[in-house]
């Protein structure tokens, strides 16, 4: 359902010339499987989905959605993606409501299909008490529900998550990663990044790691601990990291 | 039922949005509908309060005789609101000037007399202070008194010659204003209002789109839009069309705040435009089609702006010279005649305003309003693609 072949990114900067932030990446993820992208702050995890997201064009490589050439064509890879962050942005001065609704109206929905879509999803996450109240009076977790039903208003067969729990307390990110499971149970493609090991463990069905741009190991969680040799995922990660470094030097 | 364009999708709930911002409704409506008005009926009132107290006021003045001029003298006793004082010298009238024990004085030179009463010209001198506002107004009043002053003189000498009145007046002239009241009214509107309709039009969608897309970049909910199905043109279309909307509402408002109290009657304020103020419905029809390529122009501007900073107090940094821009053809605007050459229909904001002088001076050239219009709607387009080039550079979208 996502398949990337060889994505590479650069960006010029001024200091540092010629910057490759993502590095002949290949990735294949599969309905009703979450695929883990682990990986420190600034190893490539969020320039990655942002291409597979087409918010970024892949300077190398390609990537499809559902089938859909992220670079030919972006408007049909988009419709196929739900995407949630850390950052729950939602439009202060609409209502709950407003907003799953104008997302479900540029994702093609009128009528009576986006009016009992919405009904349903108000519903399902509990969101009746508070949909006529603007989001910028809500709670964080009111927020979360909100951007959830935003995310999912037009059923979309792939999720992406960046770091969905970052700067949420435990209650909230509870919350996420219970949809998440959700939304694979569901038979939907799932791709999440995250630096957070407990969250990798719990997760994911298949974890790459990702350090300066490059897929350093991949695998099952448990594969990776075998391969590593360690007992926790986080002792895996930081070797596996370390080795990367010791090839660098 | 059909599908919404997306365009449409994101310009109305972008202007939903914007409706529900106090800030928005405060700037484009509330202040020029009541502000305006009422801080313009105030100045109005408080000009024209000081106008009749400086002609009111009794003023001291100095008089310095280094001869006695009985005729002179007794004449500036008499008139109205004045209180003379009687100085020995000009350093004594200087000091006292500055003292402000005296506005100005009058210094009569020694042989002044003699030779008013030989037929010569008496020497005056007026003394003032230029830096203090009535000293200068003691000034004027001195200057009319003396102009009174030699008439009177004038006439009797002619009549003691008996010579006719008209000795001193070769022509008489009379001026005859073929200018209606209203047309008047409309001229004096002319004068100012275009220069405010550019001003809210240009500055009256600044925080709608700094909100639009700056904003939304600090909010974090500009990629969340980013990942809809929407494209970059659509979003950006939709964008520019709530800015345009709100530059339109801003214009609007601007014009009804000043002509409307006009046109309702605020007396006092009529006196000061005219005696008529009446805007026929031709010419508010040119206004508003002239307004329309500004205000696309400025909203792609302030687009540009917004699009191109992280977040909004960045783009109130870069909105100085936005102004400058549109400021001075703006003010260029109330030097430039409403007959002008045509080469000025070419010059952005400047041919708006020149238009819309000409369309309210009844002065309406359709040769240049067709140039204004066109180069104007080619400047709007241009400034249009730019905005939306910007919005497809992910290195301008990211900027964080």
């Amino acid at each position: 359902m996502i398949i990337a072949e060889n994505l590479t990114k650069t960006f010029r900067d001024r200091k540092r010339g010629l910057v490759r932030a993502v590095n002949r990446l290949s990735l294949n993820c599969e309905p009703g499987k979450i695929f883990g992208l682990l990986g420190a702050n600034g190893a490539g995890k969020t320039t990655t989905l942002r291409m597979l997201a087409t918010l970024l064009e892949p300077t190398e490589g390609s990537a499809s959605i559902a089938g859909f050439d992220v670079k030919t064509n972006p408007e049909d890879a988009r419709r196929n993606i739900g995407f949630l962050s850390g950052s729950t942005a939602l439009y202060g001065r609409l209502t709950a409501r407003e907003m799953i609704e104008y997302f479900g109206q540029l994702n093609g929905l009128s009528g009576s299909r986006l009016k009992s879509r919405v009904d349903n999803l108000i519903e399902r996450l509990e969101i009746g008490e508070f949909q006529q109240g603007r989001c910028d009076k809500l709670s964080t977790g009111q927020k979360q529900r909100v951007s959830i039903a935003r995310s999912i208003v037009h059923e979309p067969p792939v999720m992406i998550f960046d770091e969905p729990t970052s700067g949420l307390d435990v209650m909230t990110s509870q919350t996420i990663m219970g949809f998440i499971e959700e939304c694979r149970s569901e038979n939907l493609t799932v791709v999440f990044s995250t630096h957070i090991m407990s969250e990798v463990e719990r997760l994911c069905d298949h974890v790459s790691v990702v350090h300066k741009g490059i897929v350093a190991a991949e695998g099952s969680v448990s594969a990776l601990r075998d391969q590593t040799g360690e007992d926790s995922m986080e002792s895996a990660f930081l070797k596996i990291v370390g080795a990367m470094e010791d090839i660098d030097e | 039922m059909s599908k919404p364009s997306l365009s449409w999708v994101v310009f109305r709930k972008e202007l939903r949005e914007t409706l529900r911002d106090k800030r928005v409704i405060l700037g484009v409506v509330v202040s020029p509908l009541l502000v305006t008005p009422i801080i313009l009926a105030a100045v109005f009132f408080f000009a024209g309060k000081k106008e009749i107290e400086k002609r009111e006021a009794t003023l001291s003045i100095g008089l310095v005789e280094l001869a006695p001029f009985p005729e002179f003298a007794n004449r500036l006793d008499g008139e109205d609101n004045l209180r003379i004082k009687q100085l020995e010298s000009r350093d004594e009238a200087i000091e006292a000037i500055e003292e402000r024990r005296i506005r100005a004085a009058i210094i009569v030179s020694s042989n002044a007399r003699e030779n008013f009463l030989s037929g010569g010209s008496a020497d005056l001198e007026i003394v003032y202070n230029f830096a203090n506002e009535n000293s200068q107004v003691a000034n004027g009043r001195m200057n009319r008194f003396l102009r009174n002053f030699n008439e009177e003189s004038v006439k009797q000498r002619v009549a003691s010659k008996d010579l006719p009145p008209s000795f001193t007046k070769p022509t008489e002239v009379t001026s005859t204003n073929i200018a209606t009241s209203e047309s008047t009214g409309s001229f004096v509107l002319g004068l100012f209002l275009p220069y405010l309709i550019v001003i809210s039009a240009a500055f009256g969608g600044i925080q709608t789109a700094f909100d639009l897309c700056a904003g939304e970049k600090e909010r974090s909910t500009m990629e969340t839009l980013l990942v809809s199905p929407a494209s970059r043109v659509q979003i950006v279309k939709g964008k520019l069309v709530t800015v345009f909307v709100i530059s339109l509402i801003a214009a609007l408002c601007a014009i009804t705040g000043i002509v409307g109290p006009l046109i309702l009657g605020i007396d006092f304020m009529k006196e000061q435009i005219g005696n008529q103020i009446s805007i026929d419905l031709g010419s508010v029809f040119g206004l508003l089609l002239i307004v329309i390529p500004l205000a696309l122009m400025t909203s792609s501007l302030l687009l540009v702006i917004s699009s191109f900073a992280r977040n909004q107090k960045e783009a109130q940094a870069y909105i100085l010279p936005f102004i400058s821009i549109t400021l001075l053809p703006a003010m260029l605007s109330t030097i430039f005649g409403a007959e002008t050459q045509l080469y000025t229909a070419f010059i952005p904001i400047l041919n708006i305003s020149l238009t819309m002088k000409q369309i309210l001076g009844d002065l309406f050239d359709p040769l240049f309003f067709a140039i204004s219009l066109g180069s104007s709607l080619l400047y709007a387009f241009i400034v249009m693609r730019i905005a939306a080039a910007l919005f497809q550079r992910e290195t301008i979208l990211f900027r964080t």
